[in-house]
C-alpha cells in the first residue's frame, strides 16, 4: 500500500472547486441534523402516517389525479380563452376551476382518510395496542389530525403553481386568494376534526357502514358548499375584503371556529380515553370558553348598536332575545349530553378533586358527573340570562320604552326555565331508569330528546284534535311547547299568550325541577379529594424531582456554609 | 426463582362480567420478580379477559389488580410505562416494514433518538428478526408475525410482560425457540405472565402455573404441587387368576375405591389414595386370598391433571 505524500495545491480554482461542494454539504448536513431533530420530537403518529402515506397508493392517486386535473384545466382554459389571454381577465374563471379541484382532496378525501384510518385502528385492533402505549388520547387525536394537515398541505403545494399562473391572467387579486385558500385549509381541519370524531364515537363495527355513509354524503355536500362558498368570494370577495365590518365578523366566525374546534378536540380525546380518566372536565372549559366568547360578542354588537344608531329599544331587545334563544338552546343541547354522564367517579378523579373550600365552591361544577354538569349548564345559563337582564334594565333606563324591553325580559326568563324544567325533569327520568338499566351518555341525550318532542307534540295533537281550540291560535295547553311559546312571545309580546300565567307556571316548574334535583346533585358535589397513594407519590417524585433548595438569599448561603463547616 | 418477594403482579378479588357471563369471578393471585408464570384453562375460561384487565385494556367490574404496585384501573399510565402486553392477535398496519413497526411503538413509548435506535436493534436481535427488518409486515408468515409481536411488546424493555397464548400456531422448532426467548427474559428478571390451553407447553418453561375454569382459578402452584395434589386420585387396573366377580364384590365395599369395573378381563378402578395407600391395597387384597397377577396405576399425565382439575364446563 502506497501513502499519499501530503501535496499542497497551488491551484486557486482547484481549491475553490473542492470548498464549494463541502460548505453545500456542511448546510445539508445541518439541515438535515435539523430535520432529524424535528422528527425525533414529532408526534409518532404523524411520523408513521406520513410515511404510511408516501407508500400508499390511494395517496398517490389522488396526488396523480388533482396534477392531471390541474394540467387539464390550464391547458383547456388556455385554448378556450385563446388569444385574448394577453389582454382579457380571464384569471377568476381558471381559479374557480383549479380550487374545485383542490377542494375535492381537501372537503372530501382528507377528511374521510382521518376517519378511514381512526376506523382501521378498531378494525384491525391495532388502537389497542397504540392504547397502551404512553401515548395519550390527545396525542392520537393531535397526531391524525397532524397527518390530515400535512396530506392537506401537499395537495396545496401540488395547486399552488397553478394559482401562482392565475394571477399571469389578471383578474384575481391576492387577498381574495388568500382568503379562498385559508377558508379552504381551515374548513379541512374542522371536516377532519368531526371525522375523527364521529369515528370515536362510532366505533361498534355495524354502525360503521352507516356513519361511513353519512360521512361521505356530508363530506360531498361540505365539497359542494366549499365551491359555491369559493365561487361567492371570487364574484364578490374583493368588494367585501374592503369593508371593516367584514373583518369584524370574520374575527368572530374565528373565536367560534376556535372554540369549537378545542371543543370537539376534547370531546374526541374524551371518546378514547381510559375510563378512569377526567372526560369531562378539559370539555367544561371549552364550553365556558366557547360562552364567554359568546357572550362577549352579543355584548359588543348590543353596544355598537347603543353607540353607532339611535335605534331606540326595539331591535336591541331583538338582539338580546336572539343571544338568549341561542345560549338556552346551546346550554339545553349540552346539558342534554352532561347529564348524560355516568354518576360513579374514578378514585382517580377524586384525587384530583378541589380541595380548599374555595375552590370546591367556584370549580365543584366542573367535576364530572351528571349532576354536576346539570348544575353546571343551570348556572351558566343564569349567568347569561342575569347579564341579559342587567342589560334589559340599562336599555329601559336609556330608552325607556318599555313593552319590547318587557317581551324580552319575559323570554328570557321563560326560556331558562324551559331549559332548567325540560334538562331537570329528563334527569329525573334517567336517573329513574338507571335505577334497572344501563344508560349510555346517548341514550340519555335521546331520552331529553324523546321528552322535549313528547312536551312538544302532545300538546299540539291535542288541540289539532279538539274541535274547540284547533283554530284557536295560541292557548295555554301550549304551555310545555317551549317552541310554539317562545315564538309567539317574541312576535306578539306577553299579552298574546297570557303572560301573566305563563311567568308564573313556567319558572315555579323549573325551580321544582331543580329542588327536585339537588338531593342528587349534593352528594355528587359533597364528594371529597381521597390522598394519593404512597407509591403513586413515590414514583411522581422519582419522575420529576423537585428542583433541588437553591439559596434565595446571601444569608442562606451563609448558614449552609455554617452549617457545613 | 428469584429471591426478591416483591411481587409485580398482583390480582386481588377480580370480577369481570359482561352481561350474565362471569368472565372473571373472584380471582387473586399474585406474581414475582423474575419469575413465569402460566396461565391455563380451557376456550373461554376468562384468560384474555384477565390479561386484557392487567393491561389496562379493560376495567373490571369489581376488585383490582397491580403491576409494580400502580393499580390498573387508577394508574393505567404508569402500568402502561412498566407492561408490555402481546395479545392473541397481531395489530397490523398497511403499507409498512418490520422497521418502522417496531420504531412507531418505540416512538410512541416516548424513545428517543439513540435510545430508540438501541431498543430496536436490541428487539430484533432478541426475536431474531434482522433479516426481515424491511419485510413489510403484511407478508409476514404467522411465526414471524408472532415474534415481531414479541419484539413490540419489550420495546420499552418492560418489567412485566404479559403474552395470550404466543405460541399458538407455531411449527415445534418455533415453539422451542419462544419457549427460550421467554426463559431469557426470565433471566433477564422481567415477570413474564403467559397463557396457554396446553399445561405440558407451559410445564418446562414456568416457575408456577395457575388453573382456571369459567373465570375461577382453580389451583395455583408449581406444576408438581398441583399434580401431586391431584394425585390422590388413581387409575388402577387389576388382574387375579380367581374369579373377577368376588373381587369386584370385595372392591366395592371398600370405602377407597370408586367406580370399579370389569373391562376385558381386567378390573379398573380409581382408588383414592397416594403410592403408599396403594401398597396398601395390594397387600391387603393378597391377604384376603386373592391371587394378584396384575397390578398397574397409571401414573396421571399433566393433561389428566389439567383434565382433572377443570371439569369442562362451558358457560
Ligand atoms: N367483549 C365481550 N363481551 C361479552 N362476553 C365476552 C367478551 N369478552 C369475553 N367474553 C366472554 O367471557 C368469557 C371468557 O372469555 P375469554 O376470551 O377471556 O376466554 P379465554 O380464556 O381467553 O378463551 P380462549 O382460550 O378461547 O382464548 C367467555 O365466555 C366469553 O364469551
Ligand atoms: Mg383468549
Amino acid at each position: 500500500m502506497t501513502t499519499v505524500p501530503p501535496t499542497t495545491i497551488t491551484e486557486t480554482g482547484a481549491e475553490r472547486a473542492e470548498a464549494a461542494p463541502t460548505r453545500w454539504a456542511d448546510a445539508w448536513q445541518w439541515l438535515e441534523r435539523r430535520l432529524v431533530a424535528l422528527t425525533e420530537r414529532a408526534n409518532p403518529i404523524l411520523v408513521k402516517e406520513t410515511r404510511q402515506a408516501l407508500k400508499s397508493r390511494q395517496f398517490l392517486v389522488t396526488f396523480i389525479i388533482v396534477l392531471i386535473g390541474c394540467w387539464v384545466v390550464s391547458f383547456v382554459g388556455v385554448a378556450v380563452v385563446g388569444p385574448q389571454i394577453y389582454y382579457a381577465a380571464s384569471g377568476p374563471g381558471l381559479l374557480i376551476f383549479y380550487y374545485a379541484i383542490l377542494a375535492l382532496p381537501l372537503a372530501l378525501i382528507v377528511p374521510y382518510t382521518a376517519f378511514r384510518s381512526l376506523a382501521a385502528e378498531q378494525e384491525e385492533q391495532t388502537y389497542d395496542l397504540l392504547s397502551i402505549t404512553t401515548l395519550g388520547s390527545r396525542q392520537i387525536v393531535t397526531g391524525k389530525l397532524l397527518s390530515a394537515t400535512v396530506q392537506m398541505l401537499v395537495y396545496l403545494c401540488a395547486v399552488s403553481p397553478c394559482i401562482a399562473f392565475t394571477f399571469l391572467l389578471r383578474g384575481v387579486d391576492a387577498l381574495t386568494t388568500a382568503m379562498m385558500l385559508a377558508m379552504a385549509v381551515l374548513g379541512s381541519l374542522m371536516l377532519c376534526m368531526m371525522a375523527l370524531l364521529i369515528g370515536a364515537v362510532a366505533r361498534a363495527k355495524h354502525t360503521q357502514i352507516v356513519t361511513s355513509v353519512a360521512l361521505v354524503l356530508g363530506l360531498f355536500g361540505a365539497f359542494v358548499g366549499a365551491i359555491s362558498l369559493g365561487t361567492a368570494i371570487l364574484t364578490g370577495g374583493s368588494v367585501v375584503f374592503r369593508e371593516p365590518e367584514f373583518w369584524v365578523i370574520a374575527f368572530g366566525l374565528m373565536m367560534v371556529y376556535v372554540t369549537t374546534f378545542g371543543l370537539l378536540r376534547a370531546a374526541a380525546a374524551a371518546q378514547i380515553a381510559f375510563v378512569s380518566e377526567n372526560r369531562s372536565t378539559p370539555l367544561r372549559r371549552w364550553m365556558m370558553a366557547q360562552q364567554a366568547c359568546f357572550a362577549g360578542w352579543v355584548g359588543g354588537v348590543l353596544y355598537a348598536f347603543s353607540v353607532y344608531e339611535s335605534l331606540g329599544g326595539g331591535p336591541l331587545s331583538d338582539v338580546i332575545i336572539a343571544g338568549g334563544a341561542m345560549a338556552s338552546f346551546y346550554w339545553y343541547a349540552m346539558g342534554a349530553m352532561l347529564t348524560g354522564e355516568w354518576p360513579h367517579l374514578s378514585r382517580r378523579v377524586q384525587r384530583s378533586l378541589p380541595q380548599s373550600t374555595l375552590a370546591r365552591a367556584l370549580l365543584s361544577l366542573m367535576n364530572p358527573g351528571p349532576g354536576s354538569g346539570y348544575l353546571f349548564a343551570v348556572a351558566n345559563l343564569t349567568t347569561l340570562v342575569l347579564a341579559g337582564l342587567a342589560a334589559l334594565w340599562l336599555l329601559d333606563a336609556a330608552a325607556g320604552t318599555w313593552t319590547p324591553i318587557e317581551t324580552a325580559a319575559c323570554f328570557l326568563v321563560l326560556a331558562w326555565s324551559y331549559v332548567v324544567g325540560f334538562l331537570g325533569f329528563g334527569r329525573l327520568l334517567i336517573n329513574l331508569i338507571r335505577r334497572w338499566a344501563y344508560v349510555p351518555m346517548a341514550a340519555a341525550f335521546l331520552l331529553h330528546v324523546i321528552l322535549l318532542l313528547t312536551a312538544i307534540g302532545v300538546p299540539t295533537v291535542v288541540q289539532m284534535m279538539s274541535r274547540e281550540y284547533r283554530n284557536a291560535g295560541y292557548t295555554l295547553l301550549q304551555l310545555t311547547n317551549p317552541v310554539w311559546t317562545l315564538a309567539e312571545l317574541w312576535d306578539r309580546g306577553m299579552a298574546a299568550v297570557e303572560g301573566e300565567i305563563l311567568i308564573l307556571a313556567t319558572p315555579a316548574l323549573a325551580v321544582i325541577a331543580l329542588l327536585l334535583n339537588m338531593r342528587s346533585v349534593s352528594t355528587e358535589l359533597l364528594h371529597h379529594r381521597i390522598p394519593v397513594p404512597i407509591r403513586v407519590a413515590e414514583d411522581e417524585a422519582a419522575l420529576h424531582p423537585a428542583p433541588e433548595a437553591r439559596p434565595t438569599s446571601p444569608w442562606e448561603l451563609d448558614d449552609d456554609a455554617n452549617g457545613t463547616v | 426463582m428469584v429471591g426478591a418477594r416483591r411481587p409485580l403482579i398482583e390480582v386481588r378479588r377480580l370480577h369481570r362480567y359482561f352481561g350474565p357471563t362471569k368472565a372473571v369471578y373472584d380471582m387473586s393471585f399474585e406474581v414475582y420478580a423474575g419469575e413465569v408464570f402460566g396461565y391455563i384453562g380451557p376456550n373461554g375460561a376468562g384468560k384474555t379477559t384477565s390479561m386484557r384487565i392487567l393491561s389496562t385494556l379493560d376495567e373490571p367490574t369489581y376488585g383490582d389488580a397491580f403491576v409494580d404496585g400502580f393499580s390498573v384501573v387508577d394508574d393505567p399510565d404508569r402500568v402502561r410505562r412498566r407492561l408490555g402486553f402481546m395479545p392473541d392477535y397481531f395489530g397490523t398496519y398497511q403499507n409498512m416494514n418490520v422497521a418502522e413497526y417496531l420504531d412507531f411503538f418505540a416512538r410512541a413509548y416516548g424513545l428517543r433518538s439513540y435510545q430508540r435506535r438501541a431498543a430496536i436493534d436490541y428487539a430484533m436481535e432478541f426475536t431474531l428478526l434482522e433479516t426481515l427488518a424491511d419485510k413489510p409486515i403484511n407478508g409476514l408468515s404467522k411465526g414471524m408475525k408472532q415474534r415481531l409481536s414479541l419484539g413490540r411488546t419489550m420495546i420499552h424493555d418492560p418489567a412485566v410482560l404479559i403474552l395470550d397464548e404466543p405460541a399458538a400456531g407455531l411449527d415445534p422448532r418455533a415453539r422451542i425457540e419462544l419457549r427460550e426467548m421467554i426463559g431469557r427474559l426470565a433471566d433477564h428478571n422481567k415477570t413474564v405472565l403467559v397463557s396457554s390451553h396446553i399445561l405440558t407447553e407451559l410445564a418446562e418453561m414456568c416457575h408456577r402455573v395457575g388453573i382456571i375454569e369459567q373465570g375461577r382459578l382453580l389451583a395455583v402452584g408449581t406444576v408438581q404441587e398441583i399434580s401431586s395434589r391431584t394425585h390422590t386420585r388413581s387409575e388402577v387396573r387389576l388382574r387375579v387368576l380367581s374369579d373377577p366377580a368376588v373381587l369386584i364384590n370385595y372392591l366395592q365395599a371398600r370405602s377407597d375405591v370408586s367406580s370399579v369395573a370389569l373391562r376385558a378381563g381386567q378390573v379398573m378402578l380409581t382408588h383414592d389414595g397416594g403410592p403408599e395407600e396403594q401398597a396398601t391395597l395390594l397387600r391387603e387384597l393378597i391377604e384376603a386370598g386373592f391371587p394378584v397377577v396384575e397390578f398397574g396405576s397409571k401414573t396421571k399425565s399433566l393433561e389428566d391433571v389439567f383434565m382433572h382439575v377443570t371439569e369442562g364446563r362451558v358457560q
